[in-house]
């Protein structure tokens, strides 16, 4: 046995059968190099297997959809086939029939709607957060009225709108604007209450009144709550918005997909839905790339 | 015997002037005082633009809207009452609820546990996600016409995202440390799955329940409006209709209290199935 | 400990990592170790040598690359129960009170009420923790969530105790007490134990035998001293310096 205090070196050596060593020699090298490879290609074949699934599941999709509306498995009335509605689509661009305008101008006049609403929350709804989270006052004055707006679904305030406003393009902003506006404010809100204490203290020690910590500190650490709540206010303003055209309104990629109901064209619905989401996810996608410019280097 | 000490001098008391500012200004410091006065001036802004008909005759008097709730309650409207209203509507959002949610969540969580089913359905969803449910108003019209199910399918496929989104990532990002105790305590594969699994990712599947719940309340106040006979949404479109915008705030006021009691309940359910969540900083 | 049995034996044990489709990673390379029953083995150095991985393939987490570890003679193939770990970041279920994590094990076998509960309550007193049982883990400090992770493991009744880097999360003092503790427990409980730690200090104080992995990837084991001091050790104990020393300048470490 080992002595107290002595080191052995080198290791303890292993049986010393000098058969045994080769086997184990020959062994580990034919494992080392045939192991390792049949090791790599199972996770290269998972790993691409994995890869081409989603892509056969997608065409699946797509191809089971169009064979189930030109089979006549669900009546044409019902559903439109793939194929129909890019043929809509390409239809729309040159001509105004049957609901009364191009493409585009349906896809402008939503766009107009909801940017206008949705900068109008970002430039109302996220200042009033941040100084809601900071001084008093103002939280005790905005608080009560902001958490009796807050329940209520934006869907609700649509007739109430209607009424007041019209049909018009002040209407729908206005109702898309309420509904931004309730994300920006809870996360600026909360992103400031977040604001690290000891930050908060050390301005404190340099002499720095409300006003100037609100400034320098409390808003830049607020940030990242801040663009969270961008995302998340788009993505109200956008479900909003096609309540809104929904229910009423004369053009818009909403009224898009109503005029499809009431004509019994059921391309013209699906082309309106594929249209909405897909520009709200072109919206979603460039708010995020402006995010990552913006906020480069602050951590998440 | 007691010991008396006399006081030597007056202390300075402040004028009582003094003492009234200052009461005041302690109060404007506290919270609770500025929200109630918050409200009161709320409240009394509403009545004066009501009664100087700023907005026109557009804008009823609160006391206009709280006669108008309790009528509501008394009278029927279009043969139902207030209560009959709102059961009408929460009984859709329920079955539209259960339905997408007991599709949502275990989808969710087979995803989660199998690569290979992720890579069938995520492409999908990922495809029809952008899509807001309220879109789907008019084809589900389409194919079911004014009725309740139209209604109810709008409310499950609002329903579905969120559910099918927290449980896949709820299970996602289980940390893997916990899957590793669990076998080394000896666990087969199928209880590590029910003891960690499970329990780890409840409290997402939990929020997941709680956002499509939310959704399914607005899901089918947009759904009645489109188009019902009854229920929350049809009372504040007869609203509209009828050049009435007392009843049309009448109905959001109790649209807004519901929505309210709704998330207390939820988050009161979720206290008792997850009491190990640890709570935020308020 | 003439004689003493061996109780777990690696022999020519390798492990290589594959990640990301081309990039290995060397972790360990022919690693020959014996542990012997009712030893406390402790297994030093510094960070990314490879020691956690040794533990790991131990307790059945991973498997070796090449060679084999056996356990009583038998291959060690899966984790199981009679190997219990107690972990760096304590891996408590946050999902069950203390009594829940302790009894867990006992759970998974299927073992009846009464008899769990009287089990977990016997090592939860053992560990110090009387009058938790109904706390959460998040309600707990550091040093009581090891003891906890310590009272789940021993109520496996396990073979061999492997612990890894248990108090590396902890503060300065809470570490020296929780050693303390362990060496207590493992004074009434017996039984084999495998400690990996990177503090020469906590290595001396607690293990029969100290076996040093090489600093750098892939580790190998490059020293093994005999602690033959009395315990309870003290830090500051002219033997234990000299050890110290010997083993400090042997090594890369400089704790």
């Amino acid at each position: 046995m080992l002595e107290e205090g002595e080191g052995v070196c080198p290791p303890l050596k292993p049986l010393s059968d000098i058969r045994y060593r080769l086997l184990i020699k020959i062994y580990r090298t034919a494992y080392d190099f045939f192991g390792e490879m049949a090791m790599m290609a199972k996770e290269n074949t998972r790993g691409r297997l994995l890869k081409f699934i989603p892509f056969i599941s997608v065409a699946a999709f797509l191809i089971s959809w169009q064979l189930i509306v030109q089979l006549g498995v669900v009546p044409k009335m019902l559903l439109a086939a793939p194929l129909d509605v890019l043929r809509l689509f390409i239809d729309k661009l040159t001509q105004p029939h049957p609901d009364g305008a191009l493409l585009y101008v349906h896809v402008l006049v939503s766009l107009e709607e909801a940017i206008l609403g949705y900068f109008l929350a970002l430039a109302i709804g996220i200042p009033l957060g941040l100084l809601m989270g900071w001084f008093h006052t103002i939280e005790g004055f905005a608080r009560p009225i902001f958490e009796m707006i807050r329940p209520i679904p934006a869907v609700a305030w649509i007739p109430l709108t209607i009424f007041w406003f019209g049909i018009g393009l002040s209407g729908k902003v206005f109702i898309i604007w309420l509904s931004g506006i309730v994300p920006c404010v809870i996360n600026s809100f909360v992103g400031v209450t977040l604001t690290n204490p000891t930050s908060v203290q050390m301005a404190k020690t340099y002499g720095a009144s409300k006003w100037r910590i609100f400034c320098t500190i409390c808003i830049p650490s607020a940030l990242p709550m801040v663009f969270g709540a961008l995302q998340m206010a788009l993505a109200a303003c956008w479900t909003t918005l096609v309540a809104a055209e929904l229910i009423a309104a004369n053009t818009g990629l909403g009224f898009l997909i109503t005029m499809g109901r009431r004509l019994t064209m059921p391309d013209m619905v699906v082309l309106g839905m594929i249209l909405v989401g897909l520009t709200g996810f072109i919206i979603g996608v460039i708010i995020d790339a402006v995010e990552k410019k913006l906020l480069a280097g602050i951590r998440r | 015997m007691a010991l008396q000490t006399r006081a030597t001098t007056i202390p300075n008391r402040p004028q009582p002037p003094r003492r009234l500012i200052k009461f005041l200004f302690s109060a404007l410091g506290n919270r609770y005082f500025l929200y109630t006065l918050s409200v009161v001036m709320f409240l009394a802004f509403w009545d004066l633009a009501a009664v100087k008909k700023v907005l026109g005759n557009f804008l009823p008097r609160p006391i206009e809207v709280l006669s108008q709730l309790l009528s509501l309650n008394t009278e029927p409207l279009a043969s139902k009452t207030l209560f009959e209203h709102l059961w009408a509507s929460i009984h859709r959002v329920l079955i539209g609820w259960a339905i997408g949610v007991s599709i949502a969540v275990p989808l969710g969580i087979f995803m989660g546990l199998n690569p290979y089913v992720r890579a069938i359905v995520k492409p999908v969803f990922d495809l029809l996600k952008p899509m807001p449910p309220i879109s789907w108003i008019s084809l589900s019209i389409l194919w079911f016409g004014l009725g309740e199910e139209s209604k109810v399918f709008i409310i499950a496929i609002g329903s579905f995202v969120p559910c099918i989104l927290n449980s896949y990532n709820g299970i996602r990002l289980i940390d893997p440390a916990l899957y590793d105790a669990a076998r080394m305590m000896g666990a087969n594969r199928r209880q590590e799955i029910i003891e960690v699994g499970f329990f780890a990712s409840a409290p997402a599947i939990f929020a997941g329940l709680q956002i499509s719940l939310s959704i399914a309340w607005s899901c089918v106040l947009a759904a009645e409006l489109v188009g019902s006979r009854s229920g929350m949404g049809f009372i504040i479109i007869l609203g509209m209709n009828q050049s009435s915008p007392a009843l049309i705030i009448a109905g959001m006021v109790v649209i807004a209290i519901t929505a309210c009691l709704i998330s207390v309940l939820m988050d009161r359910l979720e206290k008792m199935v997850c009491p190990w969540k640890r709570e935020l900083p308020q | 400990m003439k004689n003493a049995q061996v109780k777990i034996e690696f022999r020519n044990v390798s492990k290589t990592f594959i990640q990301k489709e081309t990039q290995k990673v060397h972790v360990l390379n022919n690693i020959n170790l014996s542990v012997y029953e009712n030893e406390f083995l402790v297994i030093l150095g510094p960070g990314q040598s490879g020691k956690t991985t040794l533990l790991r393939i131990v307790g059945g987490l991973e498997s070796p690359t090449t060679g084999e570890v056996a356990l009583d003679g038998r291959e060690i193939t899966a984790p199981g129960p009679d190997r219990s770990m107690v972990f760096q970041t304590y891996s408590l279920f946050p999902w069950r009170t203390v009594l829940g994590n302790v009894e867990a094990g006992l759970r998974f076998k299927g073992m009846a009420k009464q008899q769990r509960r009287q089990i977990a309550k016997k090592y939860i007193e053992l560990v110090g923790l009387n009058g938790f049982e109904t706390a959460f883990p998040h309600q707990l400090s550091g040093g009581m969530k090891q003891r906890v992770g310590i009272a789940r493991a021993y109520a496996n009744k396990p073979v061999v105790l492997l612990l890894d880097e248990p108090f590396g999360q902890l503060d300065a003092q809470t570490r020296m007490l929780m050693e303390k503790e362990i060496i207590r427990i493992w004074e009434e409980e017996k039984g084999t134990v495998v400690f990996v730690t990177n503090n020469i200090d906590e290595a001396i104080y607690l293990g029969d035998r100290i076996v040093i992995l090489e600093g750098k990837l892939p580790g190998r084991i490059s020293g093994e001293y005999k602690v033959n001091l009395p315990r309870p050790r003290e830090h500051t104990d002219i033997e234990f310096l000299k050890l110290r020393k010997k083993i400090f300048n042997s090594t890369e470490l400089i704790l």
